[in-house]
Protein backbone atom coordinates (compact mmCIF):
# COMPACT_ATOMS: atom_id res chain seq x y z
CA UNK A 1 0.00 0.00 0.00
CA UNK A 2 2.89 2.31 0.94
CA UNK A 3 4.86 1.62 -2.61
CA UNK A 4 1.30 3.06 -3.90
CA UNK A 5 1.41 6.10 -2.11
CA UNK A 6 4.89 7.04 -3.06
CA UNK A 7 4.03 5.60 -6.17
CA UNK A 8 1.60 8.74 -6.75
CA UNK A 9 3.38 10.94 -4.88
CA UNK A 10 6.56 10.54 -7.24
CA UNK A 11 3.96 11.11 -10.23
CA UNK A 12 2.79 14.10 -8.76
CA UNK A 13 6.31 15.51 -8.51
CA UNK A 14 7.51 14.27 -12.21
CA UNK A 15 4.41 16.24 -13.22
CA UNK A 16 5.27 19.49 -11.02
CA UNK A 17 8.73 19.37 -12.04
CA UNK A 18 8.96 18.15 -15.07
CA UNK A 19 12.41 16.71 -15.41
CA UNK A 20 13.51 16.45 -18.43
CA UNK A 21 14.43 12.74 -19.65
CA UNK A 22 18.64 12.29 -21.22
CA UNK A 23 18.63 11.94 -24.98
CA UNK A 24 20.16 8.78 -24.59
CA UNK A 25 17.16 6.96 -23.17
CA UNK A 26 14.62 7.95 -25.54
CA UNK A 27 13.99 5.27 -27.26
CA UNK A 28 13.80 3.36 -24.30
CA UNK A 29 10.71 5.66 -22.92
CA UNK A 30 7.69 3.80 -24.81
CA UNK A 31 7.98 0.60 -23.80
CA UNK A 32 9.10 1.45 -20.53
CA UNK A 33 6.10 3.04 -20.01
CA UNK A 34 4.38 0.25 -21.25
CA UNK A 35 5.83 -2.04 -19.22
CA UNK A 36 5.00 0.29 -16.24
CA UNK A 37 1.60 -0.29 -17.19
CA UNK A 38 1.45 -3.85 -16.87
CA UNK A 39 3.20 -3.62 -13.22
CA UNK A 40 0.16 -1.12 -11.83
CA UNK A 41 -2.27 -3.54 -13.60
CA UNK A 42 -1.08 -6.48 -12.01
CA UNK A 43 -0.57 -4.35 -8.64
CA UNK A 44 -4.02 -3.26 -8.83
CA UNK A 45 -5.55 -6.90 -9.62
CA UNK A 46 -3.24 -8.27 -6.30
CA UNK A 47 -4.96 -5.25 -4.73
CA UNK A 48 -8.28 -6.67 -5.57
CA UNK A 49 -7.43 -10.20 -4.88
CA UNK A 50 -5.96 -9.37 -1.38
CA UNK A 51 -2.35 -10.16 -1.75
CA UNK A 52 -0.63 -7.00 -2.50
CA UNK A 53 2.93 -6.34 -1.73
CA UNK A 54 5.28 -3.82 -1.50
CA UNK A 55 7.95 -5.23 -2.00
CA UNK A 56 6.82 -7.68 -5.24
CA UNK A 57 4.98 -4.48 -6.84
CA UNK A 58 8.11 -2.41 -6.63
CA UNK A 59 10.73 -5.44 -7.97
CA UNK A 60 8.18 -6.42 -10.61
CA UNK A 61 7.21 -2.44 -11.88
CA UNK A 62 11.22 -2.29 -11.84
CA UNK A 63 11.97 -5.25 -13.44
CA UNK A 64 9.32 -4.57 -15.90
CA UNK A 65 10.76 -1.07 -17.27
CA UNK A 66 14.65 -2.46 -16.92
CA UNK A 67 13.39 -5.49 -18.86
CA UNK A 68 11.64 -3.79 -21.76
CA UNK A 69 14.22 -1.47 -22.32
CA UNK A 70 17.09 -3.66 -22.54
CA UNK A 71 14.78 -6.17 -24.65
CA UNK A 72 14.66 -2.91 -26.79
CA UNK A 73 18.53 -1.55 -26.50
CA UNK A 74 19.21 -5.17 -27.43
CA UNK A 75 17.01 -5.49 -30.72
CA UNK A 76 18.15 -2.06 -31.74
CA UNK A 77 22.19 -3.45 -31.53
CA UNK A 78 20.76 -6.55 -33.45
CA UNK A 79 19.02 -4.47 -35.96
CA UNK A 80 15.99 -5.88 -35.35
CA UNK A 81 14.62 -3.24 -32.71
CA UNK A 82 11.20 -2.49 -34.49
CA UNK A 83 10.27 -5.84 -34.19
CA UNK A 84 11.28 -6.66 -30.52
CA UNK A 85 9.36 -4.02 -29.26
CA UNK A 86 6.17 -5.09 -31.25
CA UNK A 87 6.74 -8.49 -29.34
CA UNK A 88 7.33 -6.96 -25.55
CA UNK A 89 4.01 -4.70 -26.28
CA UNK A 90 2.08 -7.40 -27.61
CA UNK A 91 3.10 -9.78 -24.72
CA UNK A 92 2.60 -6.70 -22.61
CA UNK A 93 -0.94 -6.21 -24.26
CA UNK A 94 -2.24 -9.28 -23.47
CA UNK A 95 -1.02 -9.09 -19.94
CA UNK A 96 -2.51 -5.97 -19.57
CA UNK A 97 -5.83 -6.85 -20.97
CA UNK A 98 -6.21 -10.38 -19.03
CA UNK A 99 -5.36 -8.42 -15.78
CA UNK A 100 -7.99 -5.29 -16.58
CA UNK A 101 -10.72 -8.05 -17.38
CA UNK A 102 -9.88 -9.55 -14.08
CA UNK A 103 -9.91 -6.33 -12.39
CA UNK A 104 -13.15 -5.77 -14.01
CA UNK A 105 -14.55 -8.88 -12.37
CA UNK A 106 -13.57 -7.88 -9.23
CA UNK A 107 -15.11 -4.82 -9.54
CA UNK A 108 -18.50 -5.16 -11.23
CA UNK A 109 -18.96 -9.30 -10.18
CA UNK A 110 -19.95 -9.42 -14.01
CA UNK B 1 -0.77 -27.55 -12.16
CA UNK B 2 -2.53 -31.16 -12.61
CA UNK B 3 -3.45 -32.56 -9.40
CA UNK B 4 -2.41 -36.22 -8.80
CA UNK B 5 -2.84 -39.10 -6.39
CA UNK B 6 0.51 -40.57 -7.34
CA UNK B 7 3.42 -38.83 -8.88
CA UNK B 8 3.68 -41.00 -11.89
CA UNK B 9 7.83 -41.21 -13.11
CA UNK B 10 7.43 -39.97 -16.46
CA UNK B 11 5.40 -37.02 -16.62
CA UNK B 12 2.52 -36.83 -18.81
CA UNK B 13 2.98 -34.16 -21.87
CA UNK B 14 -0.14 -31.98 -21.60
CA UNK B 15 -1.99 -31.68 -24.93
CA UNK B 16 -1.02 -28.21 -25.73
CA UNK B 17 2.39 -28.03 -24.57
CA UNK B 18 3.42 -26.15 -27.44
CA UNK B 19 1.02 -23.68 -26.13
CA UNK B 20 2.47 -23.07 -22.55
CA UNK B 21 3.68 -19.25 -23.09
CA UNK B 22 0.17 -18.62 -24.49
CA UNK B 23 -1.62 -20.74 -22.04
CA UNK B 24 0.57 -18.93 -19.20
CA UNK B 25 0.06 -15.55 -20.88
CA UNK B 26 -3.34 -15.83 -20.53
CA UNK B 27 -4.33 -18.09 -17.47
CA UNK B 28 -1.53 -16.72 -15.24
CA UNK B 29 -1.23 -12.63 -16.09
CA UNK B 30 -0.43 -12.20 -12.71
CA UNK B 31 2.49 -12.24 -11.52
CA UNK B 32 3.23 -15.45 -8.97
CA UNK B 33 5.24 -13.12 -6.67
CA UNK B 34 2.34 -12.04 -5.09
CA UNK B 35 0.98 -15.35 -4.52
CA UNK B 36 4.02 -16.33 -3.25
CA UNK B 37 4.64 -13.41 -0.87
CA UNK B 38 1.34 -13.74 0.57
CA UNK B 39 1.97 -17.81 1.61
CA UNK B 40 5.47 -16.19 3.02
CA UNK B 41 3.29 -13.45 4.71
CA UNK B 42 0.95 -16.28 5.98
CA UNK B 43 3.89 -18.21 7.48
CA UNK B 44 6.28 -15.50 8.96
CA UNK B 45 3.53 -13.33 10.05
CA UNK B 46 2.99 -9.69 9.16
CA UNK B 47 6.00 -8.41 7.07
CA UNK B 48 8.18 -5.55 6.64
CA UNK B 49 9.91 -3.24 9.26
CA UNK B 50 10.24 0.48 9.12
CA UNK B 51 13.33 0.74 6.76
CA UNK B 52 11.54 -1.53 4.45
CA UNK B 53 9.07 0.81 4.32
CA UNK B 54 10.94 4.01 3.96
CA UNK B 55 13.39 2.32 1.07
CA UNK B 56 9.39 1.17 -0.92
CA UNK B 57 8.16 5.09 -0.30
CA UNK B 58 11.72 6.15 -1.97
CA UNK B 59 11.65 3.42 -4.70
CA UNK B 60 8.11 4.04 -5.81
CA UNK B 61 8.60 7.93 -5.41
CA UNK B 62 11.35 7.66 -7.88
CA UNK B 63 9.91 5.26 -10.02
CA UNK B 64 6.77 7.70 -10.38
CA UNK B 65 8.81 10.27 -11.29
CA UNK B 66 10.31 8.67 -14.12
CA UNK B 67 7.31 7.42 -15.21
CA UNK B 68 6.00 10.62 -15.30
CA UNK B 69 8.82 12.43 -16.62
CA UNK B 70 8.74 9.69 -19.24
CA UNK B 71 5.51 10.02 -20.26
CA UNK B 72 5.28 13.45 -20.32
CA UNK B 73 8.86 13.82 -22.64
CA UNK B 74 7.08 11.15 -24.92
CA UNK B 75 3.95 13.98 -25.47
CA UNK B 76 6.35 17.22 -25.68
CA UNK B 77 7.56 17.89 -29.13
CA UNK B 78 11.28 16.14 -29.50
CA UNK B 79 13.93 18.32 -29.27
CA UNK B 80 15.02 17.73 -32.93
CA UNK B 81 11.72 19.77 -34.05
CA UNK B 82 12.27 22.44 -31.95
CA UNK B 83 16.07 22.93 -33.09
CA UNK B 84 14.53 22.96 -36.48
CA UNK B 85 11.81 25.27 -35.65
CA UNK B 86 14.60 27.26 -34.14
CA UNK B 87 16.46 27.33 -37.09
CA UNK B 88 13.80 28.08 -39.76
CA UNK B 89 12.32 31.19 -37.56
CA UNK B 90 16.40 32.63 -37.06
CA UNK B 91 16.52 31.93 -40.44
CA UNK B 92 13.18 34.29 -41.18
CA UNK B 93 14.33 36.92 -38.79
CA UNK B 94 17.62 37.57 -40.88
CA UNK B 95 15.87 37.51 -44.14
CA UNK B 96 13.48 40.34 -42.91
CA UNK B 97 16.36 42.04 -40.97
CA UNK B 98 17.96 42.14 -44.76
CA UNK B 99 14.80 43.27 -46.44
CA UNK B 100 14.26 45.74 -44.31
CA UNK B 101 17.87 46.97 -44.76
CA UNK B 102 17.47 46.72 -48.66
CA UNK B 103 14.04 49.02 -48.18
CA UNK B 104 16.10 51.53 -45.98
CA UNK B 105 18.94 51.64 -48.39
CA UNK B 106 16.66 52.00 -51.34
CA UNK B 107 14.48 54.85 -49.87
CA UNK B 108 17.90 57.04 -49.13
CA UNK B 109 19.06 56.38 -52.80
CA UNK B 110 15.83 57.32 -53.93
CA UNK B 111 15.90 60.99 -51.38
CA UNK B 112 19.66 61.38 -52.77
CA UNK B 113 18.56 60.75 -56.78
CA UNK B 114 15.64 63.26 -56.26
CA UNK B 115 17.81 65.56 -53.96
CA UNK B 116 20.05 65.18 -57.10
CA UNK B 117 17.87 66.44 -59.51
CA UNK B 118 16.67 69.03 -58.00
CA UNK B 119 19.93 70.73 -57.43
CA UNK B 120 20.13 69.75 -61.58
CA UNK B 121 17.39 71.48 -62.55
CA UNK B 122 17.65 74.12 -60.51
CA UNK B 123 19.34 76.48 -62.41
CA UNK B 124 19.16 75.15 -65.85
CA UNK B 125 15.45 74.87 -66.04
CA UNK B 126 13.08 75.53 -63.26
CA UNK B 127 10.36 74.94 -66.11
CA UNK B 128 10.76 71.10 -66.35
CA UNK B 129 11.41 71.30 -62.42
CA UNK B 130 7.94 72.38 -62.15
CA UNK B 131 6.62 69.66 -64.54
CA UNK B 132 8.82 66.67 -62.57
CA UNK B 133 7.16 67.45 -59.19
CA UNK B 134 3.62 67.35 -60.82
CA UNK B 135 4.41 64.18 -62.62
CA UNK B 136 5.80 62.85 -59.77
CA UNK B 137 2.62 63.20 -57.77
CA UNK B 138 0.59 61.28 -60.56
CA UNK B 139 3.81 59.05 -60.69
CA UNK B 140 4.21 58.26 -56.81
CA UNK B 141 7.48 59.67 -56.78
CA UNK B 142 7.22 61.90 -54.53
CA UNK B 143 5.28 62.38 -50.71
CA UNK B 144 2.06 63.92 -51.15
CA UNK B 145 -0.07 65.54 -48.25
CA UNK B 146 -3.31 67.32 -47.99
CA UNK B 147 -7.15 65.97 -46.97
CA UNK B 148 -8.21 63.22 -48.39
CA UNK B 149 -10.92 60.48 -47.92
CA UNK B 150 -9.73 57.03 -46.05
CA UNK B 151 -11.68 54.05 -46.36
CA UNK B 152 -11.34 51.24 -44.20
CA UNK B 153 -12.16 47.68 -45.32
CA UNK B 154 -11.79 44.69 -42.77
CA UNK B 155 -12.38 41.23 -43.03
CA UNK B 156 -16.07 39.79 -42.16
CA UNK B 157 -16.44 38.64 -38.49
CA UNK B 158 -17.22 35.10 -39.65
CA UNK B 159 -13.69 35.08 -41.41
CA UNK B 160 -12.10 33.89 -38.06
CA UNK B 161 -14.68 31.09 -37.29
CA UNK B 162 -13.91 29.94 -41.49
CA UNK B 163 -10.73 30.50 -42.39
CA UNK B 164 -11.54 28.16 -45.37
CA UNK B 165 -13.82 31.02 -46.62
CA UNK B 166 -12.07 33.49 -48.78
CA UNK B 167 -15.59 35.40 -49.70
CA UNK B 168 -15.51 36.48 -46.21
CA UNK B 169 -11.95 38.36 -46.55
CA UNK B 170 -10.84 41.17 -48.12
CA UNK B 171 -9.65 39.52 -51.56
CA UNK B 172 -6.89 41.34 -53.81
CA UNK B 173 -10.60 42.21 -56.47
CA UNK B 174 -12.35 44.17 -54.05
CA UNK B 175 -9.26 46.32 -53.56
CA UNK B 176 -8.52 46.43 -57.28
CA UNK B 177 -11.78 47.47 -57.89
CA UNK B 178 -12.01 50.15 -55.13
CA UNK B 179 -8.72 52.24 -55.75
CA UNK B 180 -9.46 52.24 -59.43
CA UNK B 181 -12.90 53.62 -58.22
CA UNK B 182 -10.94 56.25 -56.38
CA UNK B 183 -9.00 57.20 -59.59
CA UNK B 184 -11.86 57.40 -61.30
CA UNK B 185 -13.74 59.78 -58.53
CA UNK B 186 -10.62 62.45 -58.82
CA UNK B 187 -8.10 61.15 -56.06
CA UNK B 188 -4.47 62.81 -56.62
CA UNK B 189 -2.57 59.96 -55.17
CA UNK B 190 -4.00 56.99 -53.59
CA UNK B 191 -2.10 54.59 -51.05
CA UNK B 192 -3.36 51.26 -49.50
CA UNK B 193 -1.94 50.56 -45.93
CA UNK B 194 1.18 53.18 -46.58
CA UNK B 195 1.76 51.40 -49.78
CA UNK B 196 1.90 54.58 -52.37
CA UNK B 197 -0.24 53.25 -55.47
CA UNK B 198 1.03 54.35 -58.62
CA UNK B 199 0.08 54.17 -62.50
CA UNK B 200 2.01 50.77 -62.77
CA UNK B 201 1.52 48.87 -59.38
CA UNK B 202 0.13 45.75 -59.23
CA UNK B 203 -2.73 44.86 -56.60
CA UNK B 204 -2.80 41.06 -56.35
CA UNK B 205 -3.00 38.00 -54.18
CA UNK B 206 -0.67 35.06 -53.19
CA UNK B 207 -2.66 32.80 -51.26
CA UNK B 208 -4.90 34.76 -49.02
CA UNK B 209 -2.64 37.84 -48.66
CA UNK B 210 -3.50 40.97 -50.75
CA UNK B 211 -0.13 42.29 -52.13
CA UNK B 212 0.30 45.92 -53.46
CA UNK B 213 3.13 46.61 -55.03
CA UNK B 214 4.83 43.20 -53.93
CA UNK B 215 4.49 43.83 -50.22
CA UNK B 216 1.70 41.78 -48.64
CA UNK B 217 -0.43 43.43 -46.43
CA UNK B 218 -2.88 42.35 -43.80
CA UNK B 219 -5.82 43.76 -43.18
CA UNK B 220 -7.58 46.22 -42.12
CA UNK B 221 -6.90 47.61 -44.97
CA UNK B 222 -6.84 51.30 -45.38
CA UNK B 223 -7.53 52.93 -48.82
CA UNK B 224 -6.41 56.83 -48.41
CA UNK B 225 -7.17 58.88 -51.17
CA UNK B 226 -5.47 62.44 -51.04
CA UNK B 227 -8.39 64.57 -52.83
CA UNK B 228 -11.89 66.33 -52.53
CA UNK B 229 -13.33 64.15 -49.99
CA UNK B 230 -16.72 64.97 -50.08
CA UNK B 231 -16.74 64.95 -54.22
CA UNK B 232 -14.51 61.73 -54.21
CA UNK B 233 -17.35 60.34 -51.99
CA UNK B 234 -20.12 61.24 -53.96
CA UNK B 235 -18.87 60.23 -57.26
CA UNK B 236 -17.94 57.18 -55.85
CA UNK B 237 -21.04 56.51 -54.46
CA UNK B 238 -22.64 56.70 -57.57
CA UNK B 239 -19.88 54.49 -59.91
CA UNK B 240 -19.84 50.56 -60.03
CA UNK B 241 -16.72 50.57 -57.48
CA UNK B 242 -18.80 52.03 -54.71
CA UNK B 243 -22.17 49.30 -55.51
CA UNK B 244 -19.43 46.60 -55.55
CA UNK B 245 -18.35 48.03 -52.40
CA UNK B 246 -21.70 48.26 -50.50
CA UNK B 247 -22.45 44.40 -51.96
CA UNK B 248 -19.49 43.45 -50.11
CA UNK B 249 -20.99 45.00 -46.98
CA UNK B 250 -24.26 43.34 -47.35
CA UNK B 251 -23.72 40.43 -48.82
CA UNK B 252 -20.69 39.00 -46.82
CA UNK B 253 -20.54 41.12 -43.77
CA UNK B 254 -17.32 42.88 -45.13
CA UNK B 255 -16.93 45.70 -42.77
CA UNK B 256 -16.54 49.60 -44.24
CA UNK B 257 -15.98 52.55 -42.91
CA UNK B 258 -15.64 56.00 -45.25
CA UNK B 259 -14.23 58.82 -43.15
CA UNK B 260 -13.04 62.62 -44.35
CA UNK B 261 -9.41 63.02 -43.18
CA UNK B 262 -7.99 66.96 -42.98
CA UNK B 263 -4.37 65.88 -43.40
CA UNK B 264 -3.06 62.34 -45.06
CA UNK B 265 0.60 61.83 -45.86
CA UNK B 266 1.51 59.64 -48.73
CA UNK B 267 5.32 58.33 -49.33
CA UNK B 268 6.46 57.84 -52.29
CA UNK B 269 6.33 54.40 -53.97
CA UNK B 270 9.65 52.50 -53.00
CA UNK B 271 9.94 50.61 -56.65
CA UNK B 272 10.80 53.04 -58.87
CA UNK B 273 12.60 52.35 -62.47
CA UNK B 274 13.85 54.52 -64.60
CA UNK B 275 12.02 53.22 -67.82
CA UNK B 276 13.56 56.35 -70.22
CA UNK B 277 16.28 58.99 -70.42
CA UNK B 278 17.39 61.96 -72.95
CA UNK B 279 20.78 63.56 -72.15
CA UNK B 280 20.38 67.10 -73.10
CA UNK B 281 21.86 68.29 -76.60
CA UNK B 282 23.81 71.13 -75.51
CA UNK B 283 25.14 68.76 -72.68
CA UNK B 284 26.77 66.05 -75.36
CA UNK B 285 28.14 69.21 -76.97
CA UNK B 286 29.86 70.55 -74.48
CA UNK B 287 31.25 67.11 -73.34
CA UNK B 288 32.37 66.59 -77.00
CA UNK B 289 30.98 63.42 -77.72
CA UNK B 290 29.18 64.97 -80.87
CA UNK B 291 30.00 67.12 -83.55
CA UNK B 292 26.29 68.07 -84.73
CA UNK B 293 23.37 68.48 -82.61
CA UNK B 294 21.75 65.50 -83.14
CA UNK B 295 19.21 63.93 -80.28
CA UNK B 296 20.37 61.01 -78.35
CA UNK B 297 18.49 58.53 -76.90
CA UNK B 298 19.80 56.13 -74.02
CA UNK B 299 17.05 53.79 -72.89
CA UNK B 300 17.79 52.40 -69.74
CA UNK B 301 19.07 48.64 -69.54
CA UNK B 302 17.46 47.12 -66.63
CA UNK B 303 14.37 49.40 -66.70
CA UNK B 304 12.15 46.77 -68.79
CA UNK B 305 13.39 43.76 -66.41
CA UNK B 306 12.07 45.89 -63.64
CA UNK B 307 8.89 47.00 -64.84
CA UNK B 308 7.51 43.36 -65.94
CA UNK B 309 9.13 41.83 -62.93
CA UNK B 310 7.16 39.37 -61.08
Amino acid sequence: MIAILGLVIGVLVGLVVQPTVPVELQPYLPIAVVAALDALFGGLRALLDGIFDDRVFLTSFMSNILVAAFIVFLGDQLGVGTQLSTAVVVVLGIRIFSNAASIRRHLFKA
Amino acid sequence: MVARHAPSLAPERPVDASMTLLNELRRRPLDPGYAEAARRRALTGEGHGTVARVVSVVLAATLGIGVASATLSLRRPTADDRQARRLLEDEVGERKDAVEGLEAANARTAAQIAALQEAALRGEDPQLLESTRRWAVASGLGTVTGPGLRVVLTDAEAASENPEDLDLRVQDVDLQVLVNGLWAAGAEAIGVNGQRVGATTAIRSAGSAVLVDLVPLVGPYTVDAIGDAGAMQADLARSSAGQHVAMLRATYGIGLGMTSERALRLPPSPVTGLGWAVVPDDALLAAGLVDAPAKAVVPESGADDERDGP
